[in-house]
């Protein structure tokens, strides 16, 4: 006995496909799939709207609750979770309308915005993080910045992930300062690549190999994206004395300009009286 | 509705060579698994080895068969460890290098010694590479052990309407007959019909399932399986 292409094509399709049966949602098309499971649109028929499904192995379940746990502006709202009569189990949550965060970057947008999506992001993985929640899997393919600038952090991990190489801290367990590491790539992907040394390095120290050298917490990575933002010295960058005069100029610039009107005034008051 | 098969080794319980299993059962002490191991994976290995090594029909049955009872002898199955790799990785590697060294030899002893092995590299510039070939053949044999996992139970449980229903629609090689039809047909509703459906792909799922689980090592191993499945 031997299955055509054809058939086990189609079995394939037709037996991965989620029983929603007896459920309120309607099947739409498949959207995302990933390590955890898959992702669908589907219409919610009795509140008439679409949501996105996400359709996972029985062991991930606690992946739905925890998720579920979490209410911030930068988590993606659960509204229901529930199991498959084959024992798989779904959640239903918001169908956030955006791009991923690699797409978003190669839009080219501009410094300002990179780091406001950065920081919303660290924002995210902090509320998580107090309680008690790890990413574990954090990456450009897991961030997704919407039409009118929100920015969602998703696919929320369990224990066991492995994480995508790129953006996986070395160490095993995973802890806080794993999620640091992922944050510093995800920062460093987002750069430009004339992007400014300070940040760079604000980059490299939340990807330290070891976990001591990098920041305590996200908002350390946080602190520094902001104090760079305000022309203050970052932590993680060693300027030189000229770098820093320079820092000191653009941050005052007004206040210079101020003076130099100021003293050229006075210079040409003092010169007239001396006529 | 089935394609032409160019071998039936291993690929039909019924028609399993009994000596392998014997053989994987003497070897192993625990001949369920070893039998599982076997059915899942005779007509991958033996794809694998043809396409690889351009071996005719008969040559790659024996040199299938001979990786059986190789790996046997040295307790290839025992000696397999999960964490550094799938069993279905560990599997294809260890039939690579027993068929390389197999071909190595039959080309020294037909040229009179010397001869370097280069076929894998020429081959491996084909469409469809090996090892996807391996892969493919493995969901394959996956999927057709759990249909007749399904048949049998449809059989047992007297659910010969929902086997037939199955059969017409989610096994037809050429257009699908439509609900309606179905319904005519075996003179029931149309909303028997996807409900017939939705519990046979229910148990195929369940039953693919259960094929993994026996040629896993672990729950881990069982749910990367799964999803390179559908990958």
């Amino acid at each position: 006995m031997e299955l055509s292409d054809l058939v086990l094509h189609h079995l394939r399709e037709v037996v991965d496909l989620p029983d929603l049966a007896g459920t309120r949602y309607e099947l739409g098309e498949e959207i995302g799939r990933g390590g955890l499971g898959v992702v669908y649109a589907a219409r919610d028929m009795q509140l008439d709207r679409r949501v996105a499904l996400k359709v996972m192995d029985a062991a991930w379940a606690g992946e739905a609750r925890l998720i579920a746990c979490l209410e911030h502006p930068g988590i993606v709202p659960v509204y229901e979770t529930g199991t498959l009569p084959d024992g798989r189990v779904f959640y239903a949550m918001k169908l956030v309308a955006g791009v991923r965060a690699d797409r978003y970057v190669a839009s080219n947008p501009p410094l300002g915005e990179r780091l406001r999506v950065a920081h919303r992001v660290g924002e995210a993985l902090a509320f998580a993080h107090s309680c008690g929640v790890l990413h574990r899997d954090l990456k450009p393919q897991n961030v997704m910045v919407g039409r009118f600038g929100e920015v969602y952090v998703m696919d929320w991990g369990v224990e066991g992930v492995a994480g995508t190489p790129a953006f996986r801290a070395p160490e095993t367990p995973f802890d806080q300062r794993s999620d640091v590491y992922a944050l510093g790539a995800l920062v460093r992907f987002l750069l430009p690549a004339d992007a400014h040394p300070a940040l760079i390095a604000i980059a490299a120290k939340a990807m330290s190999r070891r976990p001591d050298e990098r920041y305590a917490d996200v908002s350390g990575v946080l602190l520094e994206i902001e104090k760079f933002q305000d022309g203050l010295a970052v932590e993680a960058y060693v300027e030189s004395p000229w770098q820093r005069v320079r820092r000191f100029a653009k941050r005052n610039e007004v206040l210079l300009w101020l003076l130099a009107a100021y003293a050229g005034a006075k210079f040409l008051v003092f010169f007239a009286r001396s006529l | 509705m089935w394609a032409d098969s160019d071998t039936a080794i291993g690929g039909n319980r019924d028609r399993f060579p009994s000596t392998q299993v014997s053989l994987i059962e003497a070897a192993a002490g625990e001949p369920l698994a070893m039998e599982r191991v076997a059915e899942l994976y005779w007509k991958p290995v033996y794809k694998f080895i043809r396409f690889k090594f351009r071996k005719d029909n008969e040559a790659a049955k024996d040199l299938t068969q001979g990786f059986f009872a190789s790996a046997l002898e040295r307790e290839f199955f025992r000696r397999f460890d999960p964490s550094k790799a799938a069993f279905r990785t560990y599997l294809r590697l260890a039939v690579e290098r027993f068929a390389a060294n197999q071909h190595e030899a039959e080309t020294r002893q037909k040229r009179g010694g010397g001869v370097e092995f280069t076929e894998l590299d020429d081959q491996a510039a084909s469409v469809e590479s090996p090892e996807e070939i391996f892969q493919q053949e493995w969901r394959r044999q996956l999927f057709a052990l759990a249909i007749e996992d399904l048949r049998a139970e449809c059989d047992r449980g007297g659910k010969g309407t929902e086997w037939s229903v199955f059969e017409a629609y989610d096994l037809a090689e050429d257009a699908r007959p439509s609900y309606v039809e179905l319904a005519r047909r075996y003179g029931v509703a149309e909303t028997s019909v996807t409900n017939y459906l939705a519990w046979a792909r229910r148990r195929l799922r369940g039953f693919v399932t259960e094929r993994l689980r026996g040629v896993t090592s672990g729950e881990h191993e069982l749910r990367e399986e799964m999803r390179r499945l559908w990958s």
